[in-house]
């Protein structure tokens, strides 16, 4: 710390010493040496903006990238929990997943259970998005109420389907057999366990995904829904030609969140049944990927595979997610084609509003939108 | 220029506090090898699980051990346990100073007994003589390194409801009951006999599920899932084909009631009549009073034990107090695990809780052979008795290190699959196909 022992002129030497480079440049190579204290300045002017934005990445780096590369480094070595590190194998821990009966067992489970939460609770996010955006009474009533379950933690949500669902003593069944239909077997046959535990997704996420899409949606210009309807556009039409494309990158969001959310699914399916001996039902009817890898690590020690698996379900994640986001855009896009009709300022009109949407990403709405 | 001096003093000021930090963060790791004392007070931590009885020992000692703070956690169920357990132990960091080990995952903690500190150093040679000798047997490893105090064994005898007995006509005094079942000489065969003439008379369940029933018939064979040398034991295995056939027979006539282990619909199937037996370790008397006043009952809802068990003496389960090498005071974890299975403690422990004392003099104690709650809510039974009466015979079986999980998920489906009208040769083919995949050793 040089500069806190300098004489109290330093500042005008400085500044001197910098006009003294510039002469240098142009040809006075007499005094051209720098001083430190103009070193120092360069090197704040070049590094503190790293440094600012320093902290992020640090922890970025400490607890996502590394636990990353670490994972992967066990995933290719014989990695016993408790043991330690034993030999490396290569890809042999990926080979024997990708052979692993219980492994595809579990990926069908994770997208059965993700279609069926996924899917309807989209398409009901949406449309009570729809109806929210209206002229409705008690308009903050409602827009909270939706989002009520949300603030429930996923264990109490989970304890609570689940007593409701349970075969022997749960309400549902008292119900079932009240009007004389055969109890289902909740937590032990495939479908009615996917059934319940996308339930338990849906009621917790639907108002979520509902409040973003009404955000979205009270962005869309009024005029064109005015102009619109004016050409005889009725509520229909306005809604798949205008608010669907107008919304699209909230859409987008939403899905991708929903894909990550959904194939990573672990607290619905872990405490669904708890005195389950084995994780997921008792022939692993609900195990997800996320459970047999939690299994895989914890119960049966083999922390190698378990890597392996949390790296292809990392690859799937990403798949996933970007075949989501190319069929929601091409949707979107032939939408956007429809009312590609509309005049140059109600386009200007819509750009601008898109800009001001908080939940897009940006750079979306300015490739979309321009002419 | 003078506020970029500022900046560059505050990152200076920031970068060495992060040093400073790291630097404490390294430093933390020392111990203390002075005795605990009012001077130099100690915390040490206790996890426990499942109902062990051992909450209210830990004032007692805190009073008698000045400076020593007790902060004890349970875990709802050993399995729960296992898993908090090899999450830490994996970690290599945050395992408390005693940490409780059940017998059932015995095999995993003997693979890595070197994080366990030899309790032979902190006076376990002094002391061994308390308890009955295959318990501390179980607990010392191969280089005979003591690693854990027994706490509970788990002799098993047989719950049943006198009300059910009764509506069934069958004898309903728990002597009677012993003599129907075969007294000494009681076999699985006469069990399911008596059962299919309860279900005839009733047309109820025997039993609540297949899985406990599966339980002590394997603890009881000589050789269970492992041979004592370690290697798994189970196709092929005629001894364990046998009793399957027989459980399953039972299971096909409906003796089961199919019920949910450890939920029993939140303890309500003990009360409404759904099964009439119950496999009874000496731990299970304080679950089973734990499920039947949960769901509203009491005393009189009839449940008694008897001091019989189809197939003769078996052990399941019981615990161990263990002190993890990564303790900071060894010593003095060692002295209170050592007082939490003394014989004193253990009167308690099985006064509040029903866990059957390991230790040979706590087994005579008046404590435990008298009248206490349990007692009272078994009809009167003397259950200290008939445990002390159950454990006779009693022969430790090898656990290898996936016994527990072999129990669970190879079996615990193949007995719902049982439950649920599988014959039994798809379910035992079943199971033997569950352990070819789960690849296990």
């Amino acid at each position: 710390m040089t500069s806190t022992i300098s004489p109290p002129s330093g500042p005008r030497q400085e500044r001197g010493a910098r006009r003294d480079e510039k002469a240098g440049a142009s040809g006075h190579e007499t005094r051209s040496r720098p001083s430190l204290r103009a070193k120092l300045g360069a090197l704040d002017v070049k590094v503190s903006p790293y440094l600012y934005i320093a902290p992020f990445f640090i922890l970025f780096a400490l607890v996502g990238l590394f636990p990353l590369v670490y994972t992967f480094i066990v995933s290719i070595n014989d990695w016993d929990l408790l043991s330690g590190a034993g030999d490396w194998v290569g890809m042999e821990n990926y080979v024997a997943e990708l052979n692993d009966p219980y492994f595809w067992n579990s990926l069908f489970n994770t997208f059965s259970i993700f279609l069926l939460s996924a899917i309807p609770q989209l398409i009901a996010a949406t449309f009570i998005a729809a109806i929210l955006d209206q002229n409705l009474r008690a308009k903050t009533f409602w827009r909270m109420g939706i989002l009520l379950p949300y603030v429930v933690t996923p264990v109490a949500v989970t304890l609570i389907f689940s007593s409701a669902f349970d075969e022997k003593y749960g309400l549902i069944n008292n119900f079932l057999q009240m009007l004389n239909f055969d109890a289902v077997g909740w937590k032990s046959e495939v479908l009615p366990s996917h059934i319940a535990i996308a339930s338990m997704v849906n009621w917790r996420w639907t108002g979520y995904n509902a409040l973003i899409l009404l955000a979205a949606m009270q962005a869309v210009p009024r005029e064109l829904h005015e102009s619109a309807a004016l050409d005889g556009a009725g509520a229909f039409r306005r809604f798949f030609s205008i608010t669907l494309p107008g919304i699209r990158p909230s859409m987008i969001f939403v899905i991708i969140t929903a894909t990550v959310g959904g194939l990573q699914i672990f607290t619905e399916p872990k405490l669904f049944n708890p005195s389950s001996s084995t994780l997921g039902g008792p022939n692993r009817e609900y195990q997800t990927t996320v459970l047999y890898l939690w299994d895989l690590a914890f119960n049966r020690g083999d922390f190698g595979k378990a890597s392996a698996v949390a790296w292809l379900l990392f690859l799937i994640i990403v798949l996933v997610g970007v075949l989501n986001f190319l069929i929601s855009r091409s949707i979107a896009s032939t939408n956007g084609d429809r009312s590609g009709k509309l005049n140059r300022s109600d386009r200007r009109a819509a750009r601008k509003s898109a800009q001001q949407n908080a939940q897009g990403s940006a750079q979306e709405n300015s490739k979309e939108h321009r002419p | 220029m003078k506020f970029s001096r500022h900046t560059r003093t505050a990152t200076a000021v920031a970068g060495a506090a992060a040093f400073a930090l790291l630097a404490v963060g390294c430093s933390s790791g020392a111990t203390s090898a002075e005795p605990a004392s009012t001077d130099n007070p100690v915390t040490l931590t206790v996890t426990t699980f499942g109902t062990m009885g051992l909450d209210g020992l830990y004032k007692q000692y805190e009073a008698d051990h000045p400076g020593i703070t007790i902060k004890a956690t349970n875990i709802d169920t050993g399995g729960n346990a296992l898993t908090d357990w090899k999450t830490k132990q994996a970690a290599g960091a945050g395992l408390p100073d005693v940490q409780s080990v059940e017998e059932g995952w015995l095999g995993q903690v003997m693979a890595v007994s070197d994080s366990f500190t030899d309790l032979g150093a902190h006076g376990a040679a002094d002391i061994k003589d308390r308890w009955v000798p295959w318990k501390t047997e179980q607990a010392t490893d191969s280089k005979d390194r003591i690693i854990g105090y027994g706490t509970d064994i788990g002799p098993v005898g047989l719950c049943y409801n006198k009300k059910l007995f009764k509506e069934a006509g069958l004898p309903t005094d728990r002597a009677a009951v012993a003599t129907a079942l075969g007294g000494d000489s009681a076999t699985w065969a006469k069990y399911f006999e008596t059962g299919k003439e309860y279900k005839k008379a009733t047309g109820k369940a025997w039993y609540d599920q297949s899985g406990f029933v599966w339980n002590s018939m394997v603890n009881q064979l000589p050789e269970g899932y492992y041979k004592a040398d370690g290697t798994l034991n189970i196709e092929g295995n005629a001894a364990l084909a046998e009793r399957w056939g027989e459980l399953a027979d039972g299971a096909a006539a409906g003796l089961s009631a199919g019920q949910t282990q450890w939920d029993w619909g939140k303890g309500k199937a003990f009360v409404d009549g759904s099964f009439a037996t119950f496999v009874c370790p000496g731990w299970m008397l304080g679950v089973v009073q734990g499920q039947v006043e949960a769901a509203g009952g009491n005393a009189d809802s009839g449940w008694d034990f008897a001091d019989v068990f189809p197939g003769g003496a078996t052990n399941w389960g019981g615990t161990f107090l263990t002190v993890p090498t990564q303790s900071k005071h060894p010593a003095e974890a060692a002295e209170l695990a050592a007082y939490l299975t003394d014989a004193k403690s253990q009167v308690a422990a099985f006064q509040e809780a029903g866990t059957f004392p390991s230790v040979t003099a706590a087994q005579t104690d008046p404590g435990v052979t008298g009248s206490n709650a349990l007692s009272k809510f078994f009809n009167d039974a003397p259950v200290g008795e008939i445990l002390a009466s159950r454990s006779e015979g009693v022969k430790a079986q090898f656990k290898g290190a996936n016994d527990s999980v072999i129990q669970e998920q190879v079996f615990g489906p193949a007995t719902i699959a049982l439950d649920k009208g599988t014959d039994g040769q798809s379910a035992w083919d079943s199971a033997l196909t569950t352990l070819k995949n789960l690849d296990l050793k």
